[in-house]
Formats: structure tokens, sequence, C-alpha cells
């Protein structure tokens, strides 16, 4: 929202604080001021000037023009405006010197554009005024932009005179109200309002006017309307906005001689209705849309836009003024519904106070009378409501007031404080103010004691409250394990040499596709901002892929990590979200083995004594991105809880990757196990090795739980030493050698007892047809 | 045999020990002084027998005393010689620990969770509860439970995902006081981090995927005081020295009042510069006393309890302790980018 700076002053006599200033102390006490910029700045010694004669320059279609501009004298100035010509009275603005074209040009004659007064830069302004004369009512102004998000709440606001009312308050002040409700007709409406539901349209004003003419408005209106970023139109229209811009009440002139017979009626669209809009563009209506609608069909839609057929046009001679009050939230719907956004809507949808739609009338009758001269009321105000009596006072006690801001502040200052904001204070009982609300805050903004404590608090200064701690019983904050544990397999992995990276949160169907998932088992993004990422990640790992295949442009070998959550549709309710940590190593050289086992280790060290399991029949179903013969189940204390492939080599450009998916979810479930102490062994173990030949491709590990399984209680430990291949050991065997320890905790086994735990496993291995090395 | 003549036995000994230069010629030196059979003091001690008895006493202390010199000799020698060997060995083992060492350097956090960590334990020990909520939430969680119904106009301060079904990525961790207010009831103090989604365009500073901090105090008396405090405790300690803050209007429905908080810029201290835009005050983070309605929806009696609520954004923060000047680094995974931190 735009205030002008002029405006502002001509509504609070006695301001004197320069712009600057101004915006602070409205950011400080009011709302967000996001800056502020000069408008009309040329116009600040510009003057009517005539053209005496006129030259063309050759070679160019611009002129050399002799101009007579008052008080600067006779000038020269070069001019490429299509309708310089000699006699006539046009803006001359004193810009200084400059040479074009080969002529020193004294100043501009200038368009209004030029100016700031329109956007019109169609050729220079001409003008009816006296040589020298200044431009009427346009002097150079400052724009305070507002930030909308935080007048959010305060629909007085959204007009100059609810923030001039703010000015005063914060300044002590008096502002002076431009509306003298005095001027509304007595009398019998000529025109008849019926209003379907008072909940949709709590009120509906209107007046007719006869004699109007349309015709462009005076210099200072375009001036006014251009500097707060509005178009002027006509005076008819250019006057709803002014008044809208001034007083928040938005408003629409219909032609009356275009409306069918002598009501107006505010109705739910029919189903289908039709609308063709002042944009030009044809609606579609349903009944949640709240029309304005005359004998033969809707004429606007209600709080957003007028309609085509009734607009005011250069033959308009009659008009109905509509100043109506909407209810926020219909008219909001509509204009998210339609897409369509304007000033009107804007405004409406923060919900505006029913008493300001005659105001508006009040003071549209005398501009009107300013902007169109000869211009008659026809008959009185047509002024449907619904009456509801005003709200109850709030009851504000003041030593609540003083807890919630964590100072004392002296009644009569609250008082004071509360009047300035045109707030009744009575003093209901002791210490406590019974605060009546005026009507433009009552609608949504001020409605419990709260919402005072911030008017109060605003006021006096946010800076005047000291910090301080507060005195609550000291207490150990619940814990939050899962966090926590995700903090450590944090540090561990970068303790091991991973890097951290965060991934978005979408993925595309091709993506999903890509790694084995079905499309339709994620999470579905209704308005996505791209189609690649209409999707949830049900998986981490389309992001790890794109991180290493980004990455490896860059490096030879890394390593990465993330931990972040697989989002997984559900039949009802919010989807399961299953905390994941996704690792990669990546290495340009060499076989790809090393990275496989480096992230077994990192997996080990999460999940001490987890077991690696590979497909026993072939490569995995359903999943394409892994290498198909390299790639394991992991399982810790008996449940699966995570993944250690290869990425398929085809999905990178150049090297390979061994990639780690964990649950962390199930990981910190398991990891949750008391420790017990055993005694340290007080007698010596002792070890043995033994050598099982088998066939290439059998997993150590299955041959260890092989030998596992004919150890007698004493064995304490099996471990893998080393395996060989080649000569003597045929094409397509390999052996296996595993050191076997065995002990007591009452004594030193004997070398027969040690020899007869190792001939149990020589049997029980060679009768499963295994030959031993021995 | 004389006196003298150990003397020079022991001199001459003494002078083959220190002339052998290697192991081999002081063992030849050993034998020939000590040697069982050979050597020159077990001959002498053979013919002591020859002596007589008053003299062989005087003479047995005199060859004592130079067969020790000897033996001592022999062993400093040996050590000397075991020394040599020794410093050699370790002189050959020299390496060059300028080379740089196997295996990987140590990892990285991300800087979103290392702000975090220390955010999280600034506020553990000040008794705040760290909780979790989910990315996608209920729209009553993310919206009504806040004070703002549908159709409120301040559902466009945040443009929403909205997901297939009626659920919405959260577009605030604010999400979580609700669901904190219903796991924990009055008293509570609490923080969530988190990441949260703004269904707006990417450029270099704006993001739809940000993260940020809610924290939320309920209480018998909470006011804006105490609020007051723990922005000033929290600023000064991520930024490492005093921070001066101060509190203006600013309109969140779930807060009323409701304020921005602006922290005196760092850079130039508030004298003005292009960071504060010349202002002196850089804006940090929304806050305010929690909202009665928001209090009762959770089942809080408002007359009971009141709060504070505050939302830092930690992407923003992160950017401001950094310079970082493109958003978009944070979530791009560029391990050049990542290894700074």
């Amino acid at each position: 929202m735009k205030f002008s700076y002029n405006w502002l002053r001509e509504l609070v006599p006695g301001l004197d604080s320069p712009p600057g200033d101004l915006a602070s102390l409205i950011t400080m006490k009011t709302a967000e001021c996001e800056g502020i910029e000069a408008a009309g700045a040329p116009l600040d010694r510009a003057c009517a000037a005539r053209v005496e004669a006129v030259e063309p320059i050759p070679n160019s279609h611009h002129v050399k023009a002799t101009v007579d501009a008052g008080r600067y004298g006779r000038v020269t100035v070069v001019c490429g405006a299509p309708n310089c010509r000699a006699g006539m009275i046009a803006a001359y603005a004193p810009v200084g010197r400059k040479t074009i074209l080969g002529v020193e040009s004294d100043g501009m004659l200038a368009s209004a554009a030029e100016l700031g007064i329109n956007r019109d830069h169609s050729g220079v302004l001409e003008l009816d005024e006296q040589v020298g004369a200044p431009l009427p009512g346009c002097v150079p102004d400052h724009i305070i932009e507002i930030d909308n998000k935080s007048i959010t709440h305060r629909p007085d606001l959204w007009g100059h005179v609810g923030m001039a009312r703010e000015v005063a308050a914060i300044l002590g002040l008096r502002m002076r109200d431009p509306v003298r409700a005095a001027r509304l007709p007595e009398g019998a409406a000529a025109i008849d309002v019926q209003i379907a539901d008072f909940q949709l349209c709590p009120r509906y004003s209107a007046l007719v006017f006869d004699n109007v003419t349309v015709r462009p408005s005076p210099l200072w209106l375009q001036y006014r309307l251009n500097a707060i970023g509005l178009n002027s139109i006509n005076n008819i229209v250019d006057m709803t906005n002014y008044l809208m811009a001034e007083l928040a009440q938005p408003m629409h002139a219909f032609d009356a001689d275009l409306l069918h017979g002598g009501t107006i009626f505010v109705r739910p669209a029919r189903g289908g209705e039709q609308l063709r809009a002042l944009n030009g563009d044809q609606y579609t209506l349903e009944p949640a849309n709240l029309v304005i609608a005359d004998a033969a069909g809707a004429i606007a839609l209600a709080g957003v836009i007028g309609g085509m057929e009734s607009a005011i046009g250069p033959k308009t001679t009659r008009v109905v003024l509509e100043s109506a009050n909407f209810l926020a939230s219909s008219v909001r719907k509509t204009s998210a519904a339609l897409k369509l956004r304007t000033d009107a809507s804007m405004r409406f949808e923060k919900a505006q106070d029913p008493a300001n739609t005659v105001r508006a009338l009040a003071r549209a009758i005398e501009l009107l009378e300013e902007l169109s001269p000869g211009v008659r009321l026809v008959g009185g105000l047509a002024d449907r409501k619904r009456e509801t009596p005003p709200p109850p006072p709030i009851e504000l006690p003041l030593a609540w007031l003083d807890r919630k801001l964590g100072r004392a502040i002296p009644a009569v200052e609250v008082r004071g404080i509360l009047e300035r904001l045109e707030f009744g204070v009575a003093e209901s009982a002791a210490g406590v103010f019974s605060v009546t609300v005026p009507s433009w805050r009552a609608t949504k903004d001020i409605a419990i004691k709260d919402d005072l404590v911030e008017e109060v608090g605003r006021m006096v200064g946010y800076a005047t409250i000291t910090p301080r701690a507060p005195l609550v019983p000291a207490a150990v904050p619940p814990p939050n394990p899962e966090r926590r544990f995700q903090h450590d397999v944090r540090e561990l992995f970068t303790a091991l040499g991973f890097n951290e990276v965060y991934n978005y949160s979408f993925v595309s169907e091709d993506q999903a596709r890509r790694f084995g998932l079905d499309p339709s088992c994620h999470v579905r993004v209704a308005n996505p901002i791209a189609s690649d990422q209409a999707l949830l990640r049900a998986s981490l790992i389309p992001g790890i892929w794109k991180n290493i295949a980004e990455n490896l442009k860059h490096r030879d070998s890394f390593r990465l990590f993330e931990i972040g959550v697989e989002i997984h549709k559900r039949e009802r309710g919010l989807p399961d979200e299953v905390a994941h940590l996704a690792a990669a190593v990546y290495e340009r050289q060499g076989d790809g083995v090393a990275a496989l086992f480096e992230l077994k280790r990192a997996a080990e060290c999460l999940m001490p004594g987890a077991l690696v399991c590979p497909a026993e029949a072939g490569p995995a179903e359903g999943r394409p991105f892994e290498h198909p013969a390299r790639a394991a189940d992991l399982l810790w204390r008996g449940e699966k809880t995570g993944r250690l492939f290869e990425l398929h080599p085809t999905l990178l450009e150049t090297g390979r990757a061994a990639i780690l998916d964990i649950d962390l979810r199930a990981v910190e479930r398991l990891a949750a196990v008391e420790k017990k102490y055993a005694p340290v062994r007080r007698f010596p173990s002792s070890a043995f090795d033994l050598s099982v030949v088998a066939g290439e491709r059998e997993l150590a590990g299955k041959l260890q739980k092989r030998i596992a399984e004919f150890a007698s209680p004493l064995v304490e430990s099996i471990e893998f030493v080393r395996q060989y291949s080649g000569p003597p050991l045929a094409a397509g065997q390999k052996s296996v050698s595993f050191r076997v320890t065995a002990g007591s905790s009452e004594r030193t086994l004997s070398s027969e007892e040690v020899a007869e735990i190792r001939e149990q496993i020589i049997q029980g291995m060679r009768a499963l047809g295994y030959e031993l090395r021995v | 045999m004389q006196p003298d003549s150990i003397r020079q036995l022991e001199a001459d000994l003494l002078a083959r020990i220190a002339a052998a230069t290697t192991t081999e010629e002081l063992e030849a030196a050993r034998v020939a002084a000590v040697g069982r059979k050979e050597g020159a003091f077990t001959q002498i001690a053979k013919e002591m027998g020859r002596l007589a008895p008053e003299d062989r006493r005087q003479f047995g202390m005199l060859l004592n005393a130079a067969r020790q010199k000897v033996e001592e000799a022999l062993e400093a020698r040996k050590q000397a010689f075991a020394d040599a060997v020794l410093r050699a060995r370790l002189d050959a083992e020299w390496i060059d620990l300028t080379l740089p060492a196997p295996g990987p350097r140590r990892g990285h956090l991300h800087p979103i969770t290392q702000i975090q960590r220390e955010l999280e334990d600034l506020f553990i020990s000040l008794g705040f509860a760290v909780l979790d909520g989910p990315e996608v939430e209920t729209e009553y969680h993310n919206f009504d439970a806040l004070n703002i119904p549908p159709d409120h106009p301040a559902r466009d301060m945040q443009d929403t995902f909205w997901l297939e079904g009626g659920n919405l990525l959260r577009t605030h961790t604010s999400a979580v006081q609700v669901r904190g207010m219903e796991k924990l009831g009055p008293p509570l103090r609490m923080i969530a981090p988190g990441r949260a989604f703004r269904n707006e365009s990417v450029d270099a500073s704006h993001e739809h995927t940000f993260y940020q901090l809610e924290g939320m105090m309920v209480d018998r008396d909470v006011s804006v005081a105490h609020l007051l405090y723990f922005m000033k405790t929290l600023l000064t300690s991520i930024f490492g020295r005093e921070a001066t803050v101060r509190l203006r209007p600013g309109y969140f429905p779930f807060v009323e009042p409701g304020f921005e908080l602006d922290i005196q810029c760092l850079i130039c201290g508030g004298e003005g510069c292009p960071v504060c835009k010349q202002s002196g005050w850089v804006e940090l983070l929304p806050c305010g006393l929690v909202n009665p309605n928001v209090l009762r929806m959770s089942g809080i009696d408002p007359e009971q309890w009141n709060g504070f609520a505050f939302g830092l954004g930690l992407t923003r923060l992160v950017m401001m302790r950094y310079g970082i000047d493109d958003i978009r680094q944070l979530q791009g995974g560029d391990l050049r980018f990542l290894e700074q931190f």
C-alpha cells in the first residue's frame, strides 16, 4: 500500500516530520515501511509556458521552440513531441541546459508522464493556465510504501485516513476528518436495494446522480492517483478510486441508463451465470459468488470487479454510485476461485467497516461537485443494512497489562494512548478499564484484551521494556532420543570422512521409476513448482545419485551422506516419514571394491555385528539402479535395516559409486540394548586355523556360519583370516582360512580338548562335502 | 710379579678396548683380558699362588681393582657400540612427515546442521525440549490451530504446497507448536528446528525449501520482557557478542501482540551500511506473545497460562553468519561449497 506524504499532511494539520522520520515512526509503532520514493520531482519548478515559435531541425523530427516561460524568461527548447506547435500553452520544466542535435536547449517542454502526473507520454502536456503559473495542485511528493503483509489485520490502514489517524496518535496531533456526514441527502431513495443475505452483504448504500459529465480528471487528481500507483480513467472512476485510497472504502459507479429496472439486487450468482467484467474477461459464475444484479442479470461481482455492460462511458449522464460492505471470506473465496485480485477485493478481504459506506458517499457528493460541475443528486440515500449491536467493551485489567508487557505503565498513560487511537475508555472498577473499540477497528482487528496489549505496547514503545529472565522451576527437558541418535550418526560419518549434504524433498516421476519406485506410492504435490518436482521423495537415493553425478565433474574421489526422511504414502492420514541415512563413496579409478568395503565398515561402526546378506538368487527384482552382482541387504539384530550396493555403472558417466542406505528409525530402536559386564577371562585361550576349499562364489560369511554350527560351546570366536585361489587349487575353487579361538572361564583347555574341538569341525565340514586344508 | 706390571697390563687392556672399532675386535679384547682360559687376568690369578701369603692379599686387591676397571671399560664400550647400532637403525628409519596422511579427511557437517546444534545445545541448557514434527502436515496443525482459518488473508503470507488428499508441506515450523502443546501440556518450553516449504520460485535469495527454528514458552506469567531476554541471549550466543535487539509491530495471527525483531547491524554497528540498507538494523525473526485462541485450540486455558513464541530462520542466519550470497548453495550438494564449513 502506497501512501502520499502530501495527502497525509493534508489530513494531519501540523505534521512536519520529514518523510524519512515519519516512515521510521510508522515502522516502529504501526506497520513496516518498505521504502520511500520521490514522486513528481520535476514539478518542483514547472510552470505553464507559451510556445511562441517553432522551427524544424533539419534531418530530425524534433523542433526548436521559442518559449515564453514566465519568470524563467524567453528560452529555446528542443522538443520532439508531435503536438508541439506555436501558440500552445504547455508545461515547462527548467531542468538545465544541454545541447541536443546541435542546438542548446534550456529546460524542457514536458509530457504528463515526465512530470509524474499520469502515464501519457504521447506529447507535451497542454495546459489551460496563465503563462508562468504553477501546475495547479501538483507539487513534488514522497510516497511511503507500507508492506501489505504488515497491515493484513488493519482494514483501516488501507486508506489514507486510517494512516493519518495513526500518525496523529503517534505525534499527539489531531486528524482532520475529510468527511462531512451532513452532506448526505434526506428523503426517499431513487433506487431500491434488495439484499438476499445480510451475512454476505451486511450493508449496501447507494446514491443516484444525474447531469453527470464524464471527462478527464483535473491534473491534481490524476497526479495523486498516479503517485500511489493507480491509473487515471475518467473523473467518475477516478473519484471512486480516490475515495478508496482515502477512506479504504471501495466503490463502484454504474451508468444508471444501462441498468434494467429500478432495483439493485445483491444475491448469490445463479449456476452458470455470465459476467463480462471491466477487465474484458468473461466469467462463468457459481452460487458461491456473490453478485450485484439488476432485473436482467449480474452487473458486478460483489466486492471484486464491475461489469462491462453497465460501465461508465463518455456518454454517461446518470450514475448509480455503490458503496457497500461485503463479508471478507466470501470476497476472498470468489477472488481466489476466479484468480481475480483487485484493489477492491484486497480491501474487502481484510473485513472493512460497514459504517464507512455512507461516509464515502457523503464525501463523494462533495468531490463530484468539483469534478463534474452541475451534477445533481436524485432522491435520498439508499441504505440497506443489518442492524447489529456494537461489540461489548473490552475489560482491561491494568495489572494484567503490566504483567503481559513486563513493565508498569501508569493508568493515565494507558488511557492517553487508547484515547488518542479513538478508543473509548471508562474505569469500570479499580484498576480496570472498560474499553470501547471504534467501528473501524472492531471488524476483526480488536476483539480481546490481548489486542489492547499491542495498542498500548507499540505506542509506549517496546524499547522501554527491559529484558528479564523468567523465574521458573529448574527442570530437565524431556529428551529426544531420535534426534540425538541422528546427531551421533552425523558425527560418526563426518569422522569417517563423509560430507553432509541436504537434498530437496521433491522428485520427478522419472527419477522415481529410475530408482525402482512406483510413482503411485508417492505423495503427490497438487500445485508443484515444476512437473519434475511433483512427488515427495520416498527414497534418498535419487538425490544422492544427483550429488554424485554433479560432484564427479570436479572430484576424482569423494564421500558424502544425507540424513533425511523418506515420505511414504498411506491409505489415510499423514504419510509415514522414516528417517534414513544415505551415504556414498565415489572413486573415478579402480574396481570399486574398496568403496564397498569402506561403506561396509561404516555400517558396522553404526551397527556392530551387522550381517551383510547378498541376494542368493541373482540380481534383486525391481532394483535396476544396483550393480546386480554387488548388492546386499544389511541385517542387524534380526531385522533388515538397510542396503549396501554399487550404483549400476551405467548410471554414471565415469567411475564407480558405492551406496549405503540405512533405516535410522529401525537402527535407533534396535540400538537400545542394555550393556552387561562379563568378567575378563583369567585363563588363556587357544587358537587354530582351518582352511575350507569351496566354490569361487561361495560366501565366506556362509562358510563361517557353517563352521559355527559345528563349534563346541567353548569356541569364543571364528574369524576370517584370508582367502586364496590358484594352483594347486582347481580352477573355480578357492580356499578360505579361518582362525578359531576356544577357551574356558574356568580353566586352561588341554591340548586334547582343543584337538577334539578342531576335529569336530573338520568332520562336520567334511560331512557337508567340503575339503579342508589343515 | 710386580704391582707395576699389573698397572701396565691394565693400561694395555684399556688401550686395546678403546681402540676396538668393531664388536669382533672388542670381543677379542675381552677374551684377551678376562677370557676364562687365555685371559690375562686368569693367567695372573693362576700365578698368585706363588706369592708370599703376606703379599698375596695386597696383590689380590690390586688385581681385582684392575679387573673391575677393565670390565667396566668393556661394558661401556659394548654399550657404545649398541647405541651406535640403534642410532644407525633409527636414522635409517627417517621418513618425510610432510607427506599427506592416507585415508579420507574428516568430513564436514552441513552449516545448517552446525548452527542448529549450537542452538539446540543452548536451548536445552535453558530447559527447553527439542521437538520434531512431520514435514507433511495437516491443514489444522499448520493453519487452523494457529488462528489462521480458511479464507483468512494471512494465508497469503505463506504460499503453500498442497498435497493430493488435502494435507500440505508445512509452511513453517510453527506447526510443531501445536504438536508441542498437545504432547507436553503447560507449562512448557520447547524448540523445533526443521525443514519448511513455501511455493515460490527459486533464485539467489528465494528458496522453496528452508530451515527454521520455532521456539515457544508457556507458563503462568510470560511477558514481553521475558521474550526479549531469550531473544537477546539467543542472538548473543549465535553471533558471539552482545546483540542489541529491538521489537516493532508485526502481524502474525498466532501471536498477539506480534513483533518483528530486528538486530542492530553487526557489520556497521548501527551506523548504516549496504547490508542493513543504511537503516542500522536487520530484520531477523518474527515473534510475539501466544494468541489466546492458539492456546485455547490446543486445550490450554489462556486465563491460567500464557506464553511467547518465535520463529528463527536458520537458513537466513547461516547466510548472515558466513556471508553466503546465494541461498541455492545450501541444497546444491556441491562439495566445493560444503567443505568450507
